[in-house]
């Protein structure tokens, strides 16, 4: 009875366990998008295609394949041609711009952080632009954000999970959204004397 | 006999009594140019999508699906909303929704976005944005448990209103059809007597029947 009990409560306890390990495993929907005569190169590397964030020592957010899954659409939606390559050497000579996306972090904010009802995931990402002969065209800061509707009665990974998936979206609409309104992409886009009329919502 | 049915109908009266205090109160405003109902022909859908762009609060989908529940009731057309948030990626995005006409107008000039929205068979788009908040509590209630048995007593009561606005644009003619608001709210109590006894004020419910009730009477199908 006694050995029932103790696993009883140890069962209990294990519930109230704080801490979470959550893999994104979803895909992300095809942009809408009508993309521009470019050719570009995007360098996974391997630290991106496996990133695991560690927003707390208590929690840890597998973001790697998932945010490879959508950058792959998002591009696909801005550049006519995309690569996706593993290593420099790899770039081909059509190629006009290279990419390297990073990620800098990922925060994480819980209810019993934010005093709010809700859980809020960032993703900052990096991306690093160079042109075709490696000379860089800008480092461009992009951060992502996503909150669940409410967290009543929810599970913390379910939570986690949800805040981190709107997050990934929100990457994948920043991107589209911004992505030609850098300026030095604008710049460097009139020198290349290409097309500019989408993508100015 | 005489003191039984008085105990009777005194039992009944207290009844009585709370369920009525269970009802919710409901306020529709309607604002629309015509009072004529928009003709959907053919295959033309409605898109009911919830405001999600403020940062203290979100149209829950939950309120969505009820709403398009009802309003698919009526006959209509309704595309689901996740169905079209996908198909559009990533236009209608927190970041990206138009909040306006001009906005709006600017993203049916891609070509593509027009495409897709024809492809679909949407022709109007309503916009849920509000929600349902606890705005008093009171009373307090205590639960106890032995190894004789356990219980609940005491009370307490809390405060609900659903404000909600629906606003309809039209997709072709990129103009907008008409608002409506409907404003909700009610008393729900909990009464500890051993067991606790909820007696729940469906306020966000009446918001949702209101609400799709007066959307339906927007359409009608040809």
């Amino acid at each position: 009875m006694k050995k029932i009990g103790g696993l009883i409560l140890i069962v209990l306890l294990a519930g109230c366990s704080s801490s979470a390990s959550v893999k994104i495993t979803s895909s992300f929907p095809s942009v809408l998008s009508e993309p521009k005569p470019i050719d570009a190169s995007i360098l996974i590397e391997d630290s991106f295609a496996t990133y695991v964030g560690t927003p707390n020592k208590n929690t840890t957010i597998d973001i790697g394949a998932s945010q490879v899954n959508l950058l792959n659409s998002a591009f696909s939606g801005l550049f006519d041609n995309v690569d996706f390559v593993t290593s420099l050497d790899q770039v081909t000579a059509e190629t006009d711009l290279i990419i390297t996306p990073s990620v800098i972090e990922v925060q994480l904010s819980t209810p019993s952080d934010n005093y709010l009802n809700v859980f809020e995931v960032w993703i900052k990402y990096n991306l690093d632009i160079q042109a075709k002969d490696g000379a860089l065209i800008t480092n461009w800061f992009m951060p992502a954000y996503g909150k669940t509707p409410d967290s009543f009665m929810a599970d913390k990974e379910k939570a986690i999970e949800l805040a981190t998936i709107i997050a990934l979206r929100d990457a994948g609409a920043k991107l589209m959204l911004d992505f030609y309104r850098i300026p030095a992409i604008n710049d460097w886009l009139s020198r290349q004397n290409i097309n500019q009329e989408s993508q100015s919502l | 006999m005489t003191k039984t049915i008085g105990k009777l109908g005194g039992q009944l009266g207290l009844l009585i009594m709370l369920l009525s205090g269970c009802s919710a109160t409901t306020t529709i405003d309607e604002y629309r140019p015509t009072d004529q109902p928009i003709v959907l022909s053919g295959d033309e859908k409605v898109v009911i999508l919830g405001r999600r762009d403020a940062g203290h609060y979100e149209t829950d989908r939950e309120f969505i699906e009820c709403v398009s529940d009802e309003v698919t009731s009526g006959g209509i057309k309704v595309l689901p909303e996740q169905q079209f948030i996908d198909a559009i990626y990533p236009w209608f995005e927190p970041r990206t929704a138009p909040k306006g006409l001009p906005r709006l107008k600017r993203l049916i000039q891609q070509n593509n976005v027009k495409a897709k929205i024809d492809s679909l068979s949407i022709r109007y788009l309503v916009w849920l944005d509000g929600s349902t908040e606890t705005t008093g509590k009171g009373g307090s209630m205590s639960c106890a448990i032995g190894p004789g048995g356990g219980g609940c007593f005491g009370f307490a009561q809390w405060d609900k209103l659903s404000v909600y606005e629906a606003t309809v644009w039209d997709l072709d003619e990129l103009v907008e059809k008409g608002k409506l608001r409907v404003d909700s709210e009610g008393t729900s109590y909990l009464i500890g007597v051993v067991a606790p006894i909820p007696l729940l004020t469906p306020v966000k419910n009446d918001a949702c029947g209101s609400l799709g009730n007066q959307l339906k009477l927007f359409f009608s199908i040809k």
